[in-house]
């Protein structure tokens, strides 16, 4: 134990310290956890579904966006004409509106068309003979830009009602914006179910770094009497929240990609019964690295608040 | 000879409690051996405790190689620990690591590389006697080969100062006298030792300082190198030095 000798061994210089101590623990960590399968298997299982939940239910949402973006091609605005407006005007006014930004397409539907298309329609020609005007009113179908949100539609309509030539301006079609306001929920449904199965994930991580704690108490305390400073005892903790929590993203992604094959075939039977292409699609690339990372900050989250709040009760006897 | 740890009238309580040490005033040279007696509860513990900064005094000053303990805050008491080695009765090993890894500890702690690190607990362990063993789990070890393991964890770094408390207590006497030496070893090359014990008849035919407590305070001192007949019997201590 010569004294010259503690001259030239020196402890490493601190990047290098940290690359060494934290390459040791991310494997000294994932080897405690290799050593306890079962347990680990089952805590990363129970955060897996509790992960999946609310990225199921955001796979869903975003297959009825898709499906309500489809149907917006149907989404028309009709344009109910004045009287005194001739169908020059009328159709010269449909080739104006056609030029206007947010305007996909325009019809004009002269009022003899409108009567004509009501005659072969509506089963009451019979009854029509009777009248002595035609009581329908030229019509301009506006069909917006694809893409184009309810809002922006309703600035369209707004600003296509004040025009002169026109008597009333009707959007057609509110189922659509009834499911626009279901979406609204479930999008709503999916962040509150997230948020408290986030929570429960931190919970679930939480709880069993506690356990650990309590086992390993005796050697934290070791730990502390041979000048362990607190990072270090807390270091294998954190590593193993992230562990925890990337394993039960991992389950999650696994779950949600199962559910998605096992309904990809009945959707589509359901879709070509509409004449639709649509179908199923799962995680996009960047929401399943969302759910990835959300599960390790979880899980670091998780084990952080337990170590902080433990670790200072255990003081060394 | 400069201190390596200095007490000035120190006392400690037990909160709301009675006091254990009080107006312990005595010094440790730099590469001194002494040894703290007394009977149970009479405060040796304590005192290897407050020089190991595992509890504050509640008056008076402790100096531990140059270091007013009541300066330092929370985040500077692990790096003070890293600068002593602490041998316990108990041996307070890591049951589900290897000798080495227990060795090898208070090293990974400092962020030594990994060459340093298997060279010198090696180095530790072969000076204990056990480098044979450094693949074994101390539950395989008898007790004092595990103490000596606790020994080994404690030089590793080489530290100025070892404390040890109790080190013999659950050791047979063969063992307990190995132990001693051991201690005396690491003394030879300048290493300052502060052991507790109450194991009077393993002492007191060696040539270091004595402190004897008694309900807290120091009653007795034996200088280093005394002639033993010269001596009065030590409190507690027969004519056999038992």
């Amino acid at each position: 134990m010569a004294a010259e000798e503690s001259l030239q061994v020196q402890p490493l210089p601190l990047m290098q310290r940290l690359t060494q101590e934290h390459t040791r623990v991310f494997f000294f960590s994932l080897g405690k956890l290799g050593r306890n399968p079962v347990g680990t298997l089952l805590t990363a299982l129970v955060i897996g579904v509790a992960l999946a939940l609310p990225a199921g239910m955001h796979v869903l949402t975003q297959n009825l966006s898709k499906i309500s973006y489809s149907w917006q091609d149907s989404l028309q605005l009709s344009l109910f004409l004045k009287d005194s407006v001739s169908s020059e005007r009328g159709a010269a006014l449909a080739r104006e509106i056609r030029g206007r930004p947010g305007v996909q397409a325009t019809r004009y539907i002269s009022r003899e068309q409108s009567l004509a298309e009501f005659r072969s329609q509506s089963g009451f020609g019979d009854a029509l003979d009777v009248l002595q005007d035609n009581p329908l009113p030229a019509v301009i179908a506006v069909t917006p830009e694809r893409g184009r949100n309810k809002l922006q539609v309703e600035v369209l309509l707004g600003e296509l009602t004040r025009l002169p030539e026109v008597d009333l301006a009707k959007l057609d079609q509110k189922w659509l914006e009834r499911l626009y306001a279901i979406l609204g929920i479930i999008d709503r449904a999916v962040f509150i179910v997230g948020l408290l199965l986030g929570i429960a994930v931190v919970v679930t991580v939480g709880n069993t770094i506690r356990l650990d704690i309590e086992a390993r108490r005796e050697e934290i305390s070791v730990m502390k009497l041979i000048g362990a400073p607190d990072s270090f005892i807390r270091r294998p903790f954190l590593y193993t929240g992230f562990w925890y929590g990337l394993a039960g993203s991992v389950f999650a992604l696994i779950l949600v990609l199962a559910g998605t094959l096992a309904l990809s075939g009945p959707s589509q039977t359901l879709a070509s019964l509409y004449d639709s292409s649509f179908t199923l699609s799962g995680l996009s690339f960047g929401s399943s690295l969302l759910l990835l990372l959300t599960g390790i900050v979880l899980g670091w989250i998780g084990a952080w608040i337990t170590v902080w709040r433990h670790l200072a009760d255990i003081q060394p006897q | 000879m400069t201190d390596i740890i200095h007490f000035n009238q120190v006392g400690y309580r037990y909160p709301g409690g009675k006091d254990v040490l009080s107006d312990v005033t005595f010094s440790l040279g730099r590469g001194e051996m002494a040894f703290v007696t007394g009977s149970s509860g009479a405060g040796k513990t304590t005192l290897l405790r407050l020089v190991g900064l595992l509890c504050k005094p509640t008056r008076g000053q402790v100096m531990v190689d140059d270091v007013n303990l009541a300066s330092l805050k929370n985040g500077d008491i692990a790096p003070f620990r890293q600068r002593i080695g602490m041998v316990f009765q108990n041996f307070n090993l890591l049951y589900d690591r290897t000798v080495f890894d227990n060795v090898a500890l208070p090293l990974v702690i400092r962020g030594f590389a990994y060459s340093d690190v298997q060279r010198r607990v090696r180095a530790a362990l072969d000076a204990v006697g056990l480098l044979n063993r450094e693949k074994s789990s101390p539950l395989t070890l008898s007790g004092g080969e595990q103490q000596r393991v606790g020994i080994a964890r404690a030089i590793v770094s080489k530290p100025a100062l070892i404390l040890a408390d109790e080190p013999t207590g659950n050791l047979d006497p063969e063992m307990s006298k190995e132990v001693m030496k051991l201690f005396e070893r690491f003394n030879q090359v300048g290493v300052s030792v502060l052991i507790a014990t109450h194991a009077l008849h393993l002492i007191v035919h060696m040539p270091h300082r004595i402190i004897h407590l008694d309900g807290g305070k120091i009653t007795a001192r034996r200088p280093r190198t005394p002639a033993l007949s010269d001596l009065p019997p030590f409190p507690g201590e027969d004519s056999r030095g038992r």
